[in-house]
């Protein structure tokens, strides 16, 4: 399990490194999961305890947010100013996405997906 | 209310150089968040991360510990944020057959979701007057948390402000995902699930769980692969602009 969690902090510190030095310009953690998947895709499976440690933690992803989320007390004014644009926004652009991604993919994707055509390089790439 | 707040600034002054405190009020308000949900059926609306912020919030309020304070106790919790999206990999990795097998599907899916996700909310935010703060705040708000703080910073959006919109879009999402499929008459569950992991990451994903296994598996994807995308193209956008 050890050897779990230092690969990916390691993962996680190339990612520090890369983004520090501007090298690439995403988030550590971001290049983190591109390397750890990059590994686990060059390796062809994954370690059990690497998948154990995922499980339990991503188990409360959810509380990992609440310190960050927290400072949202120092900004209730501008939420309460705003509250109709942020209302509007959040709930009427999930609605709009919801709907043509929807309608789109059960039309379109559907079609493509059951043609095999020029596509399937550029889909390929989404893997990688 | 005052031998409350004697009573913590007594106890504050023990425990001010360990973030036991911090940590530990953190971890009780999501358990205790959790059960309420739990409570209340796994209802979105009873959303844990929202709960545990509003118990916290009130806790700070009543003790008069300033956010900064908490914050930098609660920093272990905050850190570990960074790992746990290194981990999101091992979920895409489990996954790789049905991102092969579906690859079109999927990459229709992303070319769609993608870019209304964000031009929508940023759109409306924007012909509705909201501060500019707001709209990049806005921006990244589909895509799941631990990745929407990282793109919100480097845009310049408020990191805090993110997470709640993030939460807000999620339990949107959860809402209407289904309602949507039914008006729309599309009840592939590969389509729904993919959709609702595009439009409302994690919070989507757990509603599309309920739906079935695939559309729980194909939200999953659409959750990671949206994260991983957004945080490569909507930077790189922002320094085109």
């Amino acid at each position: 399990m050890l050897e779990q969690i230092a690969r990916v902090l390691c993962w996680l510190c190339i990612g520090e490194i890369a983004a520090r030095s501007g090298l690439l310009p995403f988030r550590a953690p971001v290049t983190g999961l591109m390397l750890l998947y990059a590994e686990l895709a060059v390796r062809g499976k994954l370690p059990d305890d690497l998948g154990i440690l995922a499980d339990r933690l991503l188990q409360f992803l959810g509380m990992l947010f609440v310190p960050a989320g927290v400072g949202v007390i120092a900004y209730l004014d501008v939420l309460k100013n705003e509250a109709m644009p942020i209302l509007t926004a959040v709930i009427g652009g999930t609605a709009i996405t919801l709907f043509v991604t929807m309608v789109v993919v059960s039309r379109l994707g559907i079609a493509i997906a059951k043609e095999p055509g020029q596509l399937e390089g550029a889909a390929g790439d989404v893997n990688s | 209310m005052s031998t409350l707040s004697q009573l913590t600034s007594m106890t504050w002054a023990n425990f001010a150089d360990k973030p036991v405190l911090e940590t530990g009020a953190t971890v009780f308000a999501f358990l205790a968040a959790t059960r309420i949900s739990r409570l209340g059926g796994n209802h979105p609306l009873l959303n844990p991360t929202l709960l545990a912020i509003i118990l916290i919030s009130l806790g700070l309020e009543a003790t008069h510990i300033p956010y900064e304070v908490y914050l930098r106790g609660a920093d272990v919790i905050h850190f570990m944020l960074g790992p746990a999206v290194v981990l999101l990999a091992v979920p895409l990795f489990r996954q790789r057959s049905v991102i092969r097998a579906s690859a079109r599907l999927i990459a229709v899916g992303l070319a769609v979701g993608l870019p209304v996700g964000i031009l929508s909310a940023v759109g409306i935010a924007w012909v509705l007057g909201a501060s500019s703060q707001t709209i990049l705040s806005l921006a990244p708000k589909s895509v799941t948390a631990g990745i929407a703080v990282g793109i919100s910073e480097q845009i310049g959006g408020l990191q805090t402000l993110t997470i709640v919109l993030v939460i807000m879009t999620g339990v949107t999402g959860a809402v209407l995902g289904p309602i949507i499929a039914r008006l729309a008459r599309i009840d592939d569950p590969r389509v729904v699930g993919l959709t609702m992991g595009i439009a409302s990451h994690g919070i989507g994903t757990a509603r599309a769980l309920q739906i079935n296994e695939v559309a729980g598996a194909f939200s999953g994807l659409g959750m990671g692969l949206n994260g991983v995308l957004t945080a490569i193209l909507l930077p790189l956008i922002f320094r085109l602009l």
